[in-house]
């Protein structure tokens, strides 16, 4: 087989998900430019950054054979914990701070039950969902956080600037973590702990461990994404964020990470939000209607698995 | 072999010890929500509740079988919103007489129950994906259908009464229905062969597929039923609250899992009843009812729901190990017959 042959076998679903974003992208470009003009593409971009960086996090979950679906919730806490600090009068790196730590702290509450005591992460991670959810409710009952300081919103460089920093700061995130994952001890650690804990134990890895700092990096992320997310607005929605998991798991899915653990890419994840992010806004530029929203989503789930299934049904068949 | 049967005798006698507590914790919130709330003693009151819990109860019944196969069905509360759509949609834009409508629905339900089945045992996917997908396809169906907007009302009264009306002026009449179905798929699992192979294949795929049994037809099974029962759910919903809207049902799979997890079935499939399902139900409903006439924020319900799911958990996790213990040890001189 040529060279390229086998890297287009290696990363088939990275480019087929690569090349079905493109051909969105071409079709826009033939009936709707409007859609690459400089505004929109900001705007459509800077929506997704806060998605990208949860699920990047949630890469590293799956990756090492876990869930997190408290995300959501723990995306409106950390949103509101950055509101208050803000109108508290604190200077925005402190705020910045404040949310990266409460989602680590949130994170690690999931990790030490997971890790700790053993429990599956997917009801752990349920119950902790609607704990969050339901406290954060309790205490502001609905209440928005308004009348934030001037260098609250796009941390008060005005919309150009503020868009800037979300679009550095998701980069950065992700180039990171890009090359965390592929060459450093600890990122190698994590794949080795999915694809088979107990040979990861034998080898000297101490899986609960890193299943555990796993959970803290993905609250440490959604903390910064939330931030991220909420200095776009004027005011903080303590509703924010409902379904964040459910996008997350999407993009990383779609994006080739296998469930199973072991197995995934941040590159195909990165393919997989920006082609999630431009249904929306490719629907309005289209002029269909914007209700199609969730199911081509969910259809773009289905089809992304099931022609990976049956490609590992028809290798079966043939070896 | 005497392993295995003391290993699966022993998960057997934990499970017991788990569902005592959950009587426990049943007994508990019954006393101490009848010092606290106005009226929460009270016939009517009982019925209500009840009434409340039949959509989720029915949701939580199917997702039994479907965990004990070691699976998860992330789709049902979308699924429910859809049918009820459809139910709408039948009624009054196609012009069907409901209980057309209704069988229509039944067969939209299992469509649905369908194509999770498909996607899991023909191609091998992960249901937790499958049913992602469909979660999200099912509800974004219904808001297409709907434009987002549409709101279905005006529903005939005959069919009003299956939501609304009582038997005898006490008894709601969507419970005896809920009844027939619990004592079925109670029947089903732990009275049949059939339903006995739901928690072989939970226990051990590999080890049912060599036992002989056809263990994608019956994981297709399982999840055909909850599309079916989810459609039953959903007219139900849409009969009790007199409209059909492409919201219904949010969140209504997490609680339904809730109840089933609560009710000690192990989420990893193989160990689990339906008694303890009933059993998962109630304690939500009464807590969230208890909470609601004590005059407690209705958060609270959450926050506790939460933390006594989590509480079931380590005390799963911690009867565990002590029964694998014992476990070993009885492995020792197990050479007693078993009762199975």
């Amino acid at each position: 087989m040529s060279n390229s042959a086998v890297v287009i076998k290696r990363h088939f679903r990275e480019l087929s998900v690569a090349a079905v974003f493109g051909v969105l992208l071409l079709v826009l470009a033939v009936i709707a430019p409007g859609f690459f003009s400089r505004q929109q593409l900001l705007t459509t971009l800077t929506a997704a950054a806060p998605v990208l960086i949860a699920a990047c996090g949630m890469t590293l979950v799956i990756v090492c054979r876990q869930i997190d679906i408290s995300i959501g919730s723990q995306f409106a806490l950390c949103s509101m914990i950055a509101g208050l600090l803000a109108k508290a009068g604190l200077p925005m790196p402190v705020v910045a701070l404040g949310a990266i730590a409460s989602g680590g702290a949130m994170g690690a509450f999931n990790g030490a039950l997971v890790a700790g005591l053993g429990l599956p992460s997917i009801v752990v991670t349920l119950a902790t969902m609607v704990t969050w959810r339901e406290a954060l409710r309790w205490s502001r009952e609905g209440e928005f956080v308004k009348d934030l300081p001037d260098h609250f919103q796009w941390f008060g460089l005005g919309q150009g600037g503020g868009q800037g920093v979300i679009l550095i700061g998701a980069m950065l995130v992700f180039g990171v973590l890009v090359l965390a994952m592929k060459h450093l001890s600890a990122g190698r650690y994590v794949y080795a702990v999915g694809a088979d804990r107990e040979s990861a134990r034998l080898a000297g890895i101490r899986p609960g461990a890193v299943t555990f700092v796993v959970f803290v990096i993905i609250g440490g992320l959604v903390g910064l994404a939330a931030l991220l997310n909420a200095i776009r607005f004027a005011d903080v929605d303590p509703k924010t964020g409902t379904g964040l998991e459910l996008q997350a798991i999407a993009a990383a899915v779609i994006g080739g990470v296998a469930i199973s653990g072991g197995r995934g890419n941040l590159w195909g994840v990165l393919a997989g939000v920006l082609l999630l992010a431009s249904i929306a806004p490719a629907l309005v530029f289209l002029q269909m209607p914007p209700q199609w929203e969730k199911a081509i989503q969910g259809a773009i789930i289905l089809l992304a698995v099931a022609v990976d299934g049956w490609r590992t049904r028809k290798e079966a068949n043939i070896g | 072999m005497t392993m295995s049967q003391a290993k699966s005798n022993w998960s057997w006698s934990w499970l017991r010890r788990l569902e005592a507590l959950l009587v426990i914790v049943l007994v508990m919130e019954l006393l101490i929500f009848s010092r606290t709330g106005t009226n929460f003693a009270t016939r009517e009151n009982m019925f209500e509740t009840i009434k409340l819990s039949v959509e989720i109860g029915l949701l939580a019944l199917v997702m039994t079988p479907v965990i004990l196969t070691g699976g998860i069905d992330l789709s049902v509360g979308s699924l429910l919103a859809l049918c009820a759509v459809g139910f709408g949609k039948f009624w009054r834009d196609a012009g069907l007489s409901w209980p057309l409508a209704a069988a229509l629905t039944l067969g939209l339900g299992s469509l649905g129950g369908g194509l999770n089945a498909l996607l899991i045992t023909r191609l091998r996917l992960p249901p937790l994906i499958v049913t992602l997908g469909t979660f999200s396809l099912f509800r974004g169906l219904a808001e297409a259908i709907t434009q987002g907007v549409d709101n279905f009302t005006g529903f005939p009264e005959d069919f009003l009464a299956f939501g609304q009306g009582y038997y005898g002026g006490v008894i709601p009449a969507q419970v005896p229905i809920f009844l027939v179905v619990a004592v079925m798929v109670w029947l089903l699992v732990h009275r049949t062969t059939f339903g006995r192979s739901f928690r072989a294949i939970g226990f051990s795929p590999e080890g049912a597929r060599y036992a002989g049994l056809p263990v994608p037809q019956r994981m297709a099974i399982a999840y055909l039923l909850s599309g079916v029962a989810t459609a039953l759910a959903a007219m139900i919903y849409v009969a009790r609250v007199g409209q059909a809207k492409a919201d219904a049902g949010a969140g209504y799979e997490l609680l339904a899992i809730t109840a089933v997890v609560l009710g000690g079935t192990s989420i990893f499939g193989g160990v689990g009843t339906v008694t303890g399902t009933l059993l998962g139900v109630a304690a939500l409903a009464v807590l969230k009812n208890g909470l609601q006439l004590s005059d407690q924020p209705s958060e609270l319900a959450g926050i506790l729901t939460g933390g006594l799911l989590l509480l079931a958990l380590a005390g799963e996790a911690a009867m565990k190990k002590i029964s694998a213990r014992r476990g070993r040890l009885a492995t020792l001189g197990a050479s007693r017959g078993q009762s199975g």
